[in-house]
């Protein structure tokens, strides 16, 4: 970890990447992210967080086992809750359209959206994933606790060249990654993938414009002169 | 800053100094921090940042509430797990009896354990507290994203120097913060973040706070 990455040069430079260069990831450097991630805080210092970290030919083997496989029914758990509110969909709706956009697929071309989708299944190409999972006890703050650590990751990635996308698409087959895995499925639940590689910066899939909501809809700022 | 730092050097800072916290500065920790990700671009995050008159009310209101103890308390979600076991079991005291022991306050010195604890609503003497809310809507995977923005946040605060304190002990006190403070209903509160800068020479801000080993983390497969 040679380069000096500002925290906002990290957070500014960091998207979902769905295009990755076939280049290995050291295993040095991962350990390295991984270790200091470990100062992420918690609430009560639980550190409710565990994962395994695939490459290679366990990925490979994985990959294909989760293809040759339909989606778990029931789900692991249910990620689109808020898009019964009209501003959560409109929110998922424009990424969904400014990405197809950027790779010039038209709303209408079903097949190739589908395509594309099941590129998440082989995390975009991305040389290695790490499998988030956790005990099935932890509530609504540890699964915020999981997230600081998540974006600590992420974040440690880009200080180190790499780059990354969360997948909770990934929990579509979260039995079959804890079987492969030997992880309990009584005990604990599979939240997400994070596919970790370098970025494929040709690919036009990871340039388009990403939006936020102004702040000021976010946060109030109360008692400042 | 760069981000190992940022990350190493961050810890849950309970005493700060009686300086002020620049607002040009918390603002660009925010907007940078809405780029936090989320699943479906949600961003489910919402905040109040409060200093001055609007902070010490709550923290006066919320000091008259305390003697009324645990009748008092309002959580609208479990802080802590109900079972745990194994390593998480070990941690649920660990880092507790390590700020004790820093600060020489004995397990039967309750008076004492109890005024750090309710230092709690005072956040440390912090100058700014944020309080986080959010949707009632949100599923677990909401509140990941959340945690996402938290860090974010945190971080951004080391690049300007600044500290903080995540508290999730606001929210038994949720009631009268949103006397002071405009929650939608349809919000749950989540938490507070004390903010400013720490007194690092603190013997409360110096005890180590154990981590466990990266092997009892991560798992390595194929490398």
């Amino acid at each position: 970890m040679s380069t000096s990455t500002t925290v906002t040069d990290a957070i500014l430079t960091r998207r979902s990447i769905r295009g990755f260069s076939d280049r290995p990831v050291p295993l040095d450097v991962l350990r390295q992210v991984m270790d200091t991630a470990r100062w992420t805080p918690s609430g009560c210092n639980f550190q409710p967080w565990e994962g395994a970290i695939l490459t290679g030919e366990p990925l490979r083997q994985l990959q294909d086992k989760m293809r040759a496989t339909p989606p778990q029914d029931p789900k692991e758990y249910s990620w689109s809750d808020p898009e019964v509110i009209p501003e959560c969909l409109a929110r998922l709706h424009q990424v969904g359209a400014d990405m197809y956009a950027a790779m010039n697929i038209e709303r209408a071309d079903k097949a190739a959206r589908g395509d594309f989708m099941a590129q998440n299944l082989v995390s975009f190409g991305a040389p290695a994933v790490l499998m988030v999972y956790f005990p099935r006890v932890m509530g609504p703050p540890q699964w915020s606790d999981v997230g600081m650590w998540l974006q600590s990751i992420m974040l440690l990635l880009r200080e180190a060249g790499l780059d990354s996308c969360p997948q909770e698409f990934l929990s579509l087959y979260a039995r079959l990654i804890k079987e492969f895995l030997g992880v309990s499925d009584e005990s604990h639940i599979f939240f997400c993938g994070i596919a970790i590689g370098y970025r494929d910066a040709e690919d036009p899939v990871n340039a388009f414009d990403r939006k936020r909501e102004p702040l000021d809809s976010k946060v109030k700022f109360l008692g400042f002169d | 800053m760069d981000v190992s730092e940022a990350v190493a050097s961050r810890r849950s800072i309970r005493a700060f100094l009686d300086k002020p916290v620049d607002p040009v500065a918390l603002r660009r920790v925010l907007e940078t921090a809405q780029s936090a990700p989320s699943g479906g671009n949600t961003q489910p995050w919402n905040a109040v940042m409060l200093t001055g008159e609007p902070l010490a009310r709550l923290v006066d209101l919320v000091t008259a509430t305390i003697p009324q103890g645990l009748a008092a308390y309002s959580a609208e979600y479990p802080i802590y797990p109900a079972e745990l076991e194994g390593r998480y079991a070990e941690q649920r005291f660990a880092v507790g009896e390590a700020m004790y022991a820093a600060l020489e306050i004995p397990r039967e010195d309750k008076t004492a354990r109890l005024d750090q604890f309710r230092a709690n609503f005072r956040a440390f003497g912090a100058p700014v507290l944020m309080l986080v809310h959010t949707p009632r809507y949100m599923g677990l995977p909401q509140w990941s994203d959340i945690g996402m923005w938290l860090q974010t946040v945190l971080l951004l605060l080391r690049e300007e120097g600044l500290d903080s304190c995540a508290q999730e002990a606001w929210a038994v006190y949720q009631k009268q913060i949103r006397e002071v403070v405009a929650i939608p209903d349809d919000h749950i509160f989540f938490c507070g973040v004390a903010i400013g800068w720490g007194d690092r020479d603190e013997t409360i801000n110096r005890f180590p706070v154990p981590r466990v080993d990266l092997d009892q983390v991560v798992r390595w497969e194929g490398f």
